[in-house]
């Protein structure tokens, strides 16, 4: 007979291919997030581009110093859909046939994370093509786009696993959508449109530095603006980024254990 | 690997001190048919749930394929297929894809799946609208959808949680006719939640009758109606008034009259043996039914007993 555990490479690959099959089926949804995270990279630009020849930034192009926000904020659309997608799947009753699979279930939660993580590095890859558009360069030239993608990938499973973790508490798109409000903390309390040395209020510089996003854009700022020379805040990114991930994904897949089990 | 269940003691109680399932013990053997009947509420849905690892019992002890569902519940999976009462389709994935991806997650490689895809819609007679988005199909359709997809991996017990709901006449006799030939040629152990008791009737090698969380009655469909099972008088009458009337003359403590606008029924042991005394209090009151039948007991009749008389006192096995 030919019953027999998956194994989990593959069962996370057949998990995927379905999230983005159902995601490439729902074009009214993907869309406009790429178009949303576009447009906010024009009215940064063209709204608040004049303090950029404020001293602090030491005659830095503002355009690279905003792309991170761009970015970051994209992933409410993209990422941020895995959990709407969970929501979906909790409604029609197919996340209780994936529960009665054998896979882990780890592979059924990264299928939709691992597709709003793919979802945003294509949105982060077109803001960056628009960037250049606009008049990007990039001190760390081809290896340091590569390198902005990579983070942007590990800001997406993070942000897509939290996600997924709060629509499977929630059960609802309401209480879903209510979950990523988190969001605007994280994008705001932070060097979101000055650096920390021009952040004037004590608080805010507190939130900052407590903010995992900061050392995200941090990590991006310095590929973007000042390239290889100083390495250790873009080691630092992608070690406070590796450290969400491993948080937020773990907290998706104990909450799959939990989601039907629950009374 | 064997196809019994074993449920002992098992007590469910959900938030707010719903307590679906209180204390349900039964076993069930290596390819038997088991029916599981119950009105609305009952906990078949529940004890399903808690059969198939989607819900913790609150406690008891369940074994499903001889393993500890607690304990071992990816052995359990991959030894049951599970069609819970609400269907569980993406709607954006095509009736193929769907079992093509379901076969992958039990470890088909992609030819298998393919395969097996093709054998199974064909099985419930999907294979022209194979590719369709399934979210397109009818409520019929997605339910054998569903089976087909229940199906994928052979399991060894099979777990139907009122599997026909919903389905015309023809689309059911098939989906019993497979069940059927599942269970006789095959082996399955078939675990059936149903409301439809001629199905339990015709199927089941034995059943429970569940009610208010508590198994009330159990044995072969046989046994349920002989021990019972009442005889039913019908008086059928073409105006309500006179049905009126008639429940008044027959109705003594002795046997159970009921009356439903124009039709008196009057349930008792032996039907024949009243026969004489109703008619004669019939005619007393000078009332013709349009219409007389005598019935043998039902599974129907078992069921509405069993389940009514636990709201007054309670019945036991
Ligand atoms: N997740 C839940 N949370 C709270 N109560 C629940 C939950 N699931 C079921 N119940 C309650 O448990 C009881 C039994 O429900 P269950 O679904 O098992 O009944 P059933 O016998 O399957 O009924 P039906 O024939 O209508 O399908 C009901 O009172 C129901 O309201
Ligand atoms: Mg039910």
């Amino acid at each position: 007979m030919n019953k027999q555990q998956g194994n989990f490479f593959s069962d996370t690959l057949v998990m995927t291919k379905r999230s983005i099959v159902t995601i490439l089926r729902n074009p009214l949804i993907f869309i406009p997030n790429l178009a949303i995270s576009m447009f906010f990279l024009f009215v940064y630009e063209a709204g608040l581009s004049g303090i950029a020849n404020l001293p602090a930034f030491e005659g830095a192009n503002y355009l690279a110093f905003i792309l991170p926000v761009s970015i970051v904020s994209a992933a409410i659309g993209g990422a941020g859909g895995a959990g709407q997608a969970l929501v979906k799947d909790l409604d029609n009753g197919f996340f209780s046939r994936l529960l009665l699979t054998p896979s882990s279930r780890l592979a059924i939660v990264l299928g939709p994370i691992i597709a709003g993580m793919l979802q945003l590095v294509i949105q982060a890859g077109l803001i960056i093509c628009v960037g250049f558009f606009l008049g990007l360069e990039v001190a760390g030239g081809a290896l340091g786009v590569v390198v902005v993608l990579l983070l942007t990938l590990g800001w997406g499973l993070a942000f897509a696993g939290y996600s997924v973790g709060v629509a499977l508490r929630a059960k609802n798109a309401q209480s879903a959508q209510a979950g990523t409000f988190i969001f605007f903390p994280l994008i705001f309390l932070s060097t979101t449109f000055v650096p920390y040395e021009l952040i004037d209020a004590a608080w805010l510089k507190v939130a900052a530095s407590i903010n995992p996003v900061t050392y995200l854009f941090e990590a991006m700022r310095t590929v973007l603006i000042d390239g290889f020379t100083d390495t250790w805040p873009i080691v630092l990114g992608f070690l406070v980024i590796a450290g969400l991930c491993a948080i937020t994904i773990t907290f998706s897949a104990v909450s799959a254990k939990k989601a039907v089990s629950t009374d | 690997m064997n196809g019994t269940i074993h449920v002992e003691n098992i007590e469910k109680t959900f938030k707010g001190d719903v307590r679906a399932v209180r204390g349900v013990s039964f076993d069930v053997a290596d390819g038997e048919f088991f029916a599981f009947l119950g009105p609305n509420g009952a906990g078949k849905s529940t004890t399903v749930q808690l059969l198939t690892t989607l819900l913790k019992p609150t406690s008891g002890k369940l074994e499903v394929a001889g393993y500890d569902v607690n304990k071992d519940p990816e052995k359990v999976r991959l030894s049951i297929g599970v069609a819970l009462q609400e269907t569980g389709i993406d709607p954006d994935l095509k009736g193929r894809e769907l079992l093509e991806f379901q076969a992958r997650l039990f470890g088909f490689s992609k030819k298998e799946a393919k395969k097996r895809a093709e054998e199974l819609l064909e099985l419930v007679g999907l294979t022209e609208d194979a590719d369709r988005l399934s979210g397109k199909y009818s409520g019929g359709m997605r339910r054998r959808l569903d089976l087909a997809m229940t199906l994928v991996h052979q399991p060894k017990i099979l777990f139907l949680d009122e599997p026909t709901t919903g389905l015309d006449p023809a689309n059911r006799k098939a989906i019993w006719r497979e069940i059927k030939r599942l269970n006789k040629e095959e082996g399955t152990t078939i675990f059936l939640t149903t409301q439809y008791l001629e199905e339990a009737d015709q199927l089941a090698d034995r059943i429970s009758i569940i009610n208010k969380g508590q198994i009330v009655a159990t044995g072969t469909p046989a046994e349920l109606k002989r021990t019972l099972g009442l005889d039913a008088i019908v008086l059928q009458f073409d105006e309500e008034e006179e049905a009126i009337s008639a429940y008044d003359a027959v109705a003594t403590d002795e046997y159970q009259t009921e009356r439903v606008k124009n039709d008196v029924t009057i349930l008792a042991e032996n039907g024949t043996s009243i026969l004489a005394d109703v008619i004669r209090k019939l005619d007393e009151r000078n009332l013709h039914p349009a219409q007389l039948n005598v019935k043998p007991p039902s599974l129907d009749d078992v069921f509405i007993q069993v389940t009514n008389e636990q709201k007054e006192g309670g019945l036991n096995e």
